[in-house]
This record gives C-alpha cells, structure tokens and sequence, in this order.
C-alpha cells in the first residue's frame, strides 16, 4: 500500500557512511560551498534575486540519514545493479548492520568478483535470492571462497556434490574451513558415519551441517531416547530424512506420538515413510479420523483394504477422497465441519 | 461468484465479514493472522499496478538543463517490499472463542469491523454442540485437566439426563429476566415475558435459553445449548455440573459452536479455503445474508427473534 513500509526495526537508524560512487557524497562539501555563495551575496544585497552564471548542478539538497534502503536507491548505481540481479533489498534491510556494509561497498570493484565467482555454482534465476539469503557473501573475499572449495576438494567431494553444497545453503562459504570439519566431524562420530554417509549427508541436506548444533543435539535426544529408535534407526533416519533434525522437537513429537500411540503405526512403518513426520500433525489427524468414521483406518500392509501412510499426508483432499476414502470430497468437507 | 482483475480492485471489494470455521486448539488470534498472511500473498501474486515514474531534470544549471523520465526505482517491490502487507488491514472478531473451542467464527475485514462490532453489541444466540464423558472430573472441567474423581455412570439414562436438562434450563430462566434490567415486578415486564423469550441488556452474565440433550451413549454424550454471553468454561461447568447432579462425574471433551445468529455451518469457510477468492464469495453470501435480516445487526424489540 505504502511506498515505503517501515518496521519496527528500521527505528535503529542507519548510519549511512557516504558511498563513493554516488553523488551523496558530495552533499557536505556543496553545503558549505553554497552557504558561501550565498554569504558573498548577502554582502552586495539583492541575494536570492539576482540571477547566478555559475554552474550549480553540484549544489544538492542536505541528505539526512533514512530509515530504508528506498532513499538511496534511484542514486546508488550498486544498488541499481543488485535489484537488476533480483535481489531483494527489502528482505535485506531488516537486518540494518549488513545494510551499512553494503552501502559503504562498489558494485564493480567489491561484488562484482563475489557474484562470478557465486554464479559459477548458482543458476542466474537464483542468483538474486541467493544473495538475498545471505548478502554478507559479498563482503567475503575470493581467496576465502577458494580455500573452502579447496577444503571439500580435499575431503573427496566429487565437483557436482560440491556444486550442490554450495547452491543450496547459501551460508556455507560463510563458514571457515575449522568449524565446517568440526562440524563433520561432529556427524560423523554423533552417528557413526563412514566418509561417503557423511558425504551423502552433507550433500542432501547442506543446510544440515550449518545448522545450530544445539538443535541437532536436542532432536538427536527426542528422536533416539523419546521416541525410542534405535541407532541403527536413526542413521537410517537422518540418512534419508535429514529435515527431521531441523523441524521444532515440540511438533516432531506431538506428530509421532498420534502416529504411534493414537493410530498405533509401528516404529517400522514410520521408518519406511518418515515423511509422515514432516508434515503438519492436522493433517494427518484429520484424515485418520474421517478414515475411522468410515471403517476404513487400516494401515497393516499385510491385511486386506490397506491403506497406506503416505495417502495420510500426500496430494490434495480431494484425490485422498476418491483414491482411499472412495467417496465425494464434500462429504470429507462436511466431516471437517463437525470437528 | 467475484472475479479478480487486479490487486488494487480486489483490496477495495475486501470490505466486509466473513464466516470461517475455527479448528479447535487453534486461537482465534492465530485464524486471524493466517487469514491476513493468505489474503496478502493472494494480493502480492495478483497483477500489480504499474511501477511509477521520476522526473529528473539533469545537466549544468547555467546551461538549458534535460528533463527526463526515470523508472523509480523507490518503488519496485524488491525495494519498498511486498505491495501488502498484515498492516493494512484492519481485522476483529464478532464474539470470541475459546481456545479449544471449534466452529463458527465471524470476523470482520477492513470497513467489516463495524459489522462486527454492531453483532457483538446485537448479542445474537448462539448454538452449541458441547461434548461430556461421563465417569471422571477433572479440575479444569475440561479434557486437559488433571483427573480429580472418578465413578460410575451405570445409572445415568437417558430420561434421567433430560430431567435434568430440563430442570437447569427452567432454572436459567430466572436470570434472564434479571438480565432483561426491568423490575421483576413490574407490568412491562409482564407484557414482555407473555411474548416469549428476552434478550439480556448487557453482557454480565451468560444466559441458557434452551438446553438439549441430543446424542446419549454412555459414557459419552451431546448436549445442544442455546445461549447468549457464554464463554467457553461457562459450558465446561455447565457438564460439570450436570455430573454433579446425576449423581456420577463428568467432563467436557469438546464445544463447537454451530450457529451464530442466522449464521451456520453450511457457510462456514474450512481451514483450506482460507483464500482471496473463497473469503471474497463467503463475504459476498454474508452481504446478502446481512441485507435479507437487518435485524442482526439493529434489533428493534427486546425480545429473542434468532
């Protein structure tokens, strides 16, 4: 609605350090030029009347600082070129401390080496989101990106695994070579993993190995001791579904306790469909119910009418309707109405 | 059925209430965030007004300076951020529902919110399904409270559940002659009372105008309430209560509201259909709901019409 939507966070003003390349710059020497102009004048009458011969296109209004990146961007050529990357300043300018970086850098001299070097792994389309995620890429250095390539290099990392790692978890050259084989090698001994699991691991779920280790160690607790799989079980788990790790323990355990202790599905089920864990425990309920009301809710695999885990969670309401439940989608609406 | 053109078009139609079915254990303050955060990424997908332009005039001011026309870059959605946003929209909630309560739920969407103001002060009826189990007491009166007593229930029949029934809502009667705020003694009071039923003249305290037990299957059971100025503990008690006085222990499992005024079920938007075209037809059906029985929102007699 507004052109310019102000957060509450944008209350911490920028602290704008004049950028070089724009004409801001020059706003507090042609301040003080004009104020002079105008001192000579006054002396000789007749001030603001009198018309000047100089050229006074440098004379530029005083330019306070501003609560959002939108004042600066019609003058600002690297922020001109970040929007043509499809970058989104808006998303950026929450977070006021990397705006001040990055007003302060050139689109030629500083990004323009970062954004080649990123769009080697990155295709174009993607490119402008990327650095969205994470736009303190730009202020890193080459030799920087190099060195953690090297690193997975070295680790045996085949070129596509690397390409991907780096595609798809926009913080990972953020990190230094140090903490990102601590963090491997915290995998690898959490659960026992050889050098290709790990691999696997870090090429599926790149984000996995950057995440807060905290997490980890609090799902790895409710995934092993409250919900009772076994070792062998969670690397499995982890191996196949890494996004479990990621998700708040307190909606993985509300999920799993209505799969196990409500609709009574094995732990060796869950195993073999762990999507069922990611998907928002509603959902599920909502379908097992309308299933039981019908007399349908049977999800043994060996016995006849078999109902499968993943018809509880996949594709929209009304092929559930037709491909399980057997009946018109209005009549799974007018269920939902009675809960 | 509404069509869409533009965002600019479809913000000006969003004015109105609309009638959505809250799930339990889900607030109403959580429906009204969901509803918002999809109405605006339903606006920010539909086409977009134009990008504005800028007027720049360049070049030595001694010399004939150019004028010339710039895309404004202040204005691009990737700079100023997403066209709409939660804030512009001003949304409220006709009566409340409790946490754990489902069903019927009316909010009012930009110009919307004086109509929900105008139903809340209308104190319209509303119909309950609330749920009980018989055979334990829990300390908050509802499911999720701790078990405080548990006994039998073998004697409970259906007649003795209507007598009771029964009897608590004659009992009922006498606040809403309290809550009518006439003299008890008095002949307008009399002439009222002779036409029917009273609407209270202040929302203090929850009247029952009829109590019904409509589904008996030990140790569960459903009674339907009409009532106005209830909350959601209010009926929890009223379960408890009703244990109480069939000799035996019950607790509430669940309350869905299934009638609010002349608003019910059939229209009610399900969780999945919270989207711009769905909310824009539902506040269309309750536009004309609105318009055939004005007396939803201005009644004009004391007595209960819906």
């Amino acid at each position: 609605m507004f052109n310019i939507k102000m957060d509450l966070c944008h209350l911490i003003r920028f602290t704008i350090a004049y950028n070089a390349n724009i004409k801001i710059s020059r706003n507090f020497s042609s301040v003080v030029l004009s104020n002079s102009l105008v001192g000579v004048k006054y002396d000789q009458k007749n001030t603001v009347l009198e018309s000047v011969s100089e050229d006074l296109s440098e004379v530029t209004p005083y330019f306070p600082e501003s609560f959002n990146i939108a004042a600066y961007v019609n003058k600002s050529e690297t922020l001109q070129n970040l929007i043509k990357l499809n970058v989104n300043l808006s998303k950026i300018e929450k977070k006021p401390h990397i705006v001040n970086k990055l007003l302060k850098m050139d689109f030629e001299k500083d990004m323009k080496n970062n954004i080649f070097f990123i769009k080697d792994f990155v295709d174009s389309e993607n490119i402008g989101n990327y650095i969205t995620k994470n736009p303190l890429i730009l202020c890193e250095t080459i030799e920087n990106f190099q060195v953690r390539i090297n690193y997975l290099q070295s680790k045996k990392f085949s070129n596509l695994q690397i390409h991907e790692i780096i595609a798809r978890n926009p913080f990972w050259l953020m990190f230094s070579t140090e903490r990102i084989d601590k963090r491997l090698g915290y995998f690898q001994n959490k659960f026992s993993l050889n050098g290709n699991e790990v691999r696997l691991l870090a090429t599926k779920q790149p984000k996995i190995i950057t995440y807060s280790i905290q997490h980890i160690n609090t799902n790895s607790f409710v995934v092993k001791e409250e919900m009772g799989f076994n070792d062998e079980e969670v690397k499995a788990l982890l191996l196949n579904k890494p996004k479990i790790w990621m998700t708040s323990q307190k909606s993985l355990l509300e999920r799993f306790n209505y799969l196990h202790n409500v609709i009574k599905i094995p732990h060796s089920s869950i195993l073999h469909y762990p999507n069922v864990l990611l998907c928002r425990n509603f959902k599920v309920k909502q379908r097992h119910m309308f299933l039981q009301t019908l007399g349908r809710a049977q999800y043994n695999a060996n016995k006849e009418n078999y109902i499968p885990l993943k018809a509880l969670i996949e594709n929209t309401d009304s092929e559930f309707c037709k491909n399980y439940a057997k009946c018109n989608v209005d009549d799974f609406n007018l269920f939902l109405k009675t809960l | 059925m509404v069509q869409i053109k533009d965002a600019a078009l479809a913000y000006k139609i969003l004015n109105g209430l609309i009638c959505v079915y809250k799930p339990a254990c889900v607030s109403v303050r959580q429906v009204q965030h969901k509803i918002l955060t999809n109405l605006c990424r339903d606006l920010n997908d539909l086409p977009d007004r134009p990008q504005e332009k800028r007027v720049e005039i360049v070049g030595a001011t001694n010399a004939p300076m150019k004028v010339k026309l710039l895309p404004n870059f202040a204005d691009d959605p990737l700079v100023c951020g997403p066209r709409y946003i939660q804030k512009d929209f001003r949304c409220s909630w006709a009566t409340h529902l409790g946490l754990f309560s489902s069903g019927i739920l009316l909010l009012g969407i930009n110009d919307g919110t004086k109509l929900t103001y105008l139903l809340n002060t209308a104190r319209l009826t509303r119909a309950f399904k609330v749920h009980g189990q018989l055979g334990k007491a829990t300390d908050t009166y509802f499911w999720n409270g701790r078990t405080m007593e548990r006994s039998t229930y073998g004697h409970v029949s259906r007649e003795k559940i209507d007598r009771i029934v029964a009897n608590m809502q004659a009992a009922h009667q006498k606040t809403m002659y309290e809550l009518s705020g006439l003299h008890i003694d008095s002949q307008t009071t009399y002439e009222m009372a002779s036409q029917g039923l009273i609407r209270p003249a202040n929302n203090k305290l929850p009247v029952v105008y009829g109590i019904k037990c409509i589904h008996f299957a030990p140790p569960n059971f459903t009674l339907e309430v009409q009532s106005v100025n209830e909350y959601d503990k209010y009926l929890w008690t009223l379960i408890h209560d009703l244990g109480v006085q069939l000799k035996s222990t019950a607790h509430c499992t669940g309350v869905q509201c299934i009638r609010h005024g002349k608003f019910d079920i059939p229209l009610a938007l399900l969780r999945k259909h919270w989207t711009l075209e769905h909310i824009l037809n539902n506040m269309d059906e309750c536009r004309q709901l609105l318009e055939e029985n004005e007396n939803l929102l201005k009644p004009k007699s004391a007595t209960l019409s819906v």
